[in-house]
């Protein structure tokens, strides 16, 4: 019980720290820009219409049974959270050197703060995503409820990447190239603009080891086929989740004293 | 036990850099690595060796010595920025750092985005930055530019505001590294009279700064520092005594 006494004593403590981070994040996010946060809603929907038009039409992929728009716009939304926040997370600790050397500041703010600040994001993403979902006729049902199980259980999947990553990056500024790379494959990896069934069965017990497949395939039974959720994919979701967030809670708590000397 | 009157407490600290791996890891360095036998000679070198004393409630201790002797390095550690190599500093009381002001300026955020921001980073509480507002924007003298991004600010202007925020709280210990040089003479003269005020009501203070006058004028105990190492600790007198040794090092140059 130390353990929840502790987080809730930190969120008491840092958490205007961390809404200011964040808060901050959004305004130097839009504050030039003529269109400001409308370009959260509008840029998921731009690059969904190019990617349709690709993926639809010049590929001739498509989802028997499903509206492949939608099926394509829940892939994107997830993955995209993934990667934009695990990006930021990763370069938080870096980027923030000159803050760290010169005021106590607990180090795992930096990361936290940033998935936190794209998962605002994602939420906003959500409104074209249930646009697509009434215009396309594919309607909603009672399942809709436990999505945010799938989101929360993303968000922490994506923490954990975060601890992870941002403390590689610090022993290993290669780790910014290495990791576009790596984002570039997952992408193809994950069944974001395909089906699963597409793949060979062997090669889909592989694609199945990730996490990501879980959390969109969470989303995609209650969203498309309009079917409640079973007790494994709740367990894989949550299970995942747990596991990478607590490993990156782990690694980044070991070497958290370390980050100073590699500035 | 906590003795009631001691506020700092350092027990035998020590803090060692590595000099060789300042850029961190890299692939490249690996893999021209594989191919020499001899491993790369780590370069140690020692900020702090074997730091131990104490100080009490109400104490105005200024540290002194020549540039990148590890006055900084010192103050770091006490405000728990870097955990010493060896040995532990225990502090007893809320910790005001003043070591780099404006650390938490974001540039691109206006002044007044930047008072939350900064205070939030200093750990003050909404309700506290709320209440201390007018306050602090009065005494920046900042209240035409409240809506001025800050990287439109003079460097003086800057320095301004993150006194004023810096200055809002009472608190127990207050680090101060260099910073009543900022703006310029009226503001110095307010900045000065706000540390005195301060000092007054109570406040343990550690001070860093190279001019021994104000050393002289602010401070109940003097802490010489030369090469990682306590030179002397004790009056103002020290100060005199730090003053010949410069002298001396200055001829032998000569």
């Amino acid at each position: 019980m130390t353990f929840i006494n502790n987080i809730k004593y930190s969120f008491q403590k840092y958490g205007f720290l961390i809404e200011q981070l964040v808060s901050r994040d959004f305004k130097v996010k839009y504050k030039r820009s003529m269109l400001g946060i409308l370009w959260s809603l509008l840029y998921p929907i731009l690059m969904m219409i190019v990617m349709a038009i690709v993926f639809s039409n010049v590929f001739k992929f498509s989802t028997p049974g499903v509206n492949y728009l939608v099926y394509l716009l829940t892939g994107l939304t997830f993955f995209n959270y993934f990667s934009e926040a695990s990006n930021l997370a990763m370069s938080s600790v870096v980027g923030n050197f000159s803050l760290i050397n010169k005021v106590y500041i607990p180090k795992y703010i930096f990361p936290l703060s940033k998935c936190l600040f794209v998962g605002i994001n994602l939420l906003l993403t959500l409104i074209p995503l249930y646009i697509v979902i009434f215009a396309t006729g594919t309607g909603i049902n009672f399942y809709h409820l436990l999505l945010p199980y799938a989101l929360l259980c993303l968000f922490l999947f994506t923490v954990g990447m975060g601890f992870i990553l941002s403390t590689i990056s610090v022993f290993l500024r290669d780790m910014f190239y290495i990791y576009g790379i790596i984002i570039t494959i997952w992408t193809y990896l994950t069944p974001i603009m395909y089906d699963i069934s597409m793949i060979s069965s062997k090669l889909q017990i592989f694609l199945k080891c990730n996490p990501l497949y879980h959390y969109i395939n969470f989303a995609r039974t209650i969203i498309l086929y309009h079917q409640c959720p079973t007790i494994g994919q709740f367990a894989m979701c949550g299970v995942s989740a747990a596991v990478v967030l607590f490993l990156g809670m782990f690694v980044f708590k070991k070497n958290q004293d370390k980050f100073i000397y590699y500035v | 036990m906590k003795k009631k009157n001691i506020m700092i407490k350092a027990d035998h600290v020590s803090m060692r850099f590595n000099l060789g791996i300042d850029k961190g890891f890299s692939l490249k360095q690996w893999f021209v690595d594989i191919g020499k036998h001899k491993k790369k000679e780590k370069k140690e070198f020692w900020a702090l060796s074997d730091f131990d004393f104490e100080i009490e409630r109400g104490e105005v201790v200024g540290f002194i010595g020549s540039n990148g002797a590890g006055k900084s390095t010192l103050l770091k550690v006490i405000a728990g920025v870097m955990k010493p190599t060896k040995g532990q500093v225990k502090t007893y009381g809320n910790i005001c750092p003043m070591i780099e002001l404006g650390a938490g300026f974001d540039p691109q955020l206006t002044a007044r985005e930047n008072i939350y921001l900064n205070g939030a980073v200093m750990g003050y509480s909404k309700e506290l930055i709320d209440s201390k507002f007018d306050e602090i924007v009065e005494f920046s003298e900042l209240k035409d530019f409240l809506e001025v991004p800050v990287q439109n600010f003079s460097s003086g202007m800057v320095a301004r505001l993150a006194f004023s925020i810096a200055t809002i709280v009472e608190p127990e210990i207050l680090i101060v590294d260099e910073i009543l040089s900022v703006g310029d003479i009226a503001f110095q003269a307010k900045s000065e009279a706000k540390m005195m005020q301060m000092i007054n009501g109570g406040t343990t203070v550690l001070y860093v700064s190279h001019s021994l006058e104000s050393i002289k004028k602010l401070c109940t105990k003097v802490v010489w520092i030369e090469h990682g190492v306590v030179q002397k600790i004790g009056g103002k007198e020290v100060c005199d005594e730090y003053y010949k040794y410069m002298l001396l090092s200055q001829e032998k140059i000569n």
